[in-house]
């Protein structure tokens, strides 16, 4: 009995195995290892992915504090951006005293890290309550100012001469 | 004369069969392909993404230390604001408090006010007031006190008071 197989079949047959080794190489040297950078890719993704948020998460809330802080802070933060004005100073000033003179002394950086303008004042008041009512005043002033040692007070005529140091405090920045 | 009962067809290469199996194996040889494409492409996208994602990273992260910085400094700031505040209003209420303790028969014509002492010069009408009505008060603030009185003509006495404080109640 003779096995008869036309010489087409033979090529399908050829061409069939050749296929199915072609797939199973390309499969396992190909398509496998792809895939799996696929997945490894695609969970570095998703990590990356949570972090992000996580980060964003952080710079919101970070946010969030800055902008109450300066909605808090607004006087303080202009304040120390300010830079002093003399003239400004004793015109604001001048309803708590009869005269009032200032002197530049020195500019000079504090162990804080801010800058310090020192100025010498002299003034005239006609009672004590308008130095209180000036100490209390300037704390609400458009400058950080700190009134230092020493103070005199001396009694000429119906009025009293004060002199007294002031300190303006502004950012190291601005300088 | 004739050797068969059909008529003769046209011999083809490829046979309808052929063409079919042809086909399966195409779709096969596809359908592998377009899947290497698709892992070979999203592969390539992930990381495109990651890039991304890691330079996006970077600038939170240097948006979140400046911001940082701006807190700390703001912080700075008003704990700064508060410091020369408290100082201010202390400094109001002690010449408040020095000016309240001189009584109405005591007349200073001078007040000097260090960061550690105090010296006041004026007019008494006689030692006894000042001691018991100035002295008295200033020597439970001060550690040290010293007076010297200079008579005048009219029988009242110039004084000067000087009172410290020890650097360790600073």
């Amino acid at each position: 009995m003779t096995l008869s197989i036309s010489r087409q079949n033979i090529y399908l047959l050829v061409l069939s195995v050749v296929l199915l080794v072609f797939v199973l190489l390309f499969a396992f040297f190909a398509l496998i290892p792809e895939g799996k950078n696929y997945r490894m890719e695609r969970l570095e993704m998703k990590k990356y992915e949570a972090n992000e948020a996580q980060y964003h998460q952080w710079h919101d809330e970070v946010l969030e504090e800055l902008q109450t802080l300066q909605s808090h802070n607004k006087h303080i933060i202009a304040a120390y951006d300010n830079i002093f004005d003399a003239e400004r100073f004793v015109k604001m000033n001048s309803m708590y005293f009869e005269s009032l003179q200032l002197q530049k002394i020195t500019t000079k950086e504090d162990k804080e890290g801010f800058s310090v303008y020192e100025v010498n004042a002299t003034s005239k008041i006609d009672s004590p309550s308008s130095f209180y009512a000036f100490l209390e005043g300037i704390n609400k002033s458009d400058w950080i100012i700190n009134v230092n040692f020493p103070i005199r007070f001396e009694r000429e005529g119906s009025v009293i001469r004060s002199t007294f140091t002031l300190n303006i405090y502004t950012n190291l920045h601005e300088k | 004369m004739r050797y068969s009962f059909i008529a003769p067809r046209p011999k083809k290469i490829v046979t309808p069969e052929l063409k079919l199996v042809f086909f399966f194996f195409g779709m096969t040889l596809f359908i592998l392909f377009a899947t290497y494409g698709f892992l070979l492409y999203k592969s390539h996208r992930f990381s495109q993404e990651v890039i991304g994602m890691n330079q996006r990273i970077a600038d939170t992260n240097k948006s979140i230390v400046m911001m940082q910085k701006e807190i700390a400094m703001i912080k700075k700031s008003a704990a700064h604001f508060q410091k020369v505040a408290t100082s201010n209003t202390v400094l109001k209420d002690s010449i408040k408090n020095l000016f309240d303790l001189v009584p109405e028969r005591i007349t200073l014509s001078k007040a000097v006010l260090e960061k550690d002492a105090l010296i006041l010069y004026g007019i008494t009408p006689n030692k006894e007031v000042y001691e018991f009505l100035l002295q008295a008060p200033l020597r439970s603030i001060f550690h040290k006190t010293y007076s010297d009185f200079y008579p005048l003509e009219n029988g009242w006495y110039r004084f000067v008071s000087t009172n410290y404080l020890d650097e360790e109640a600073l």
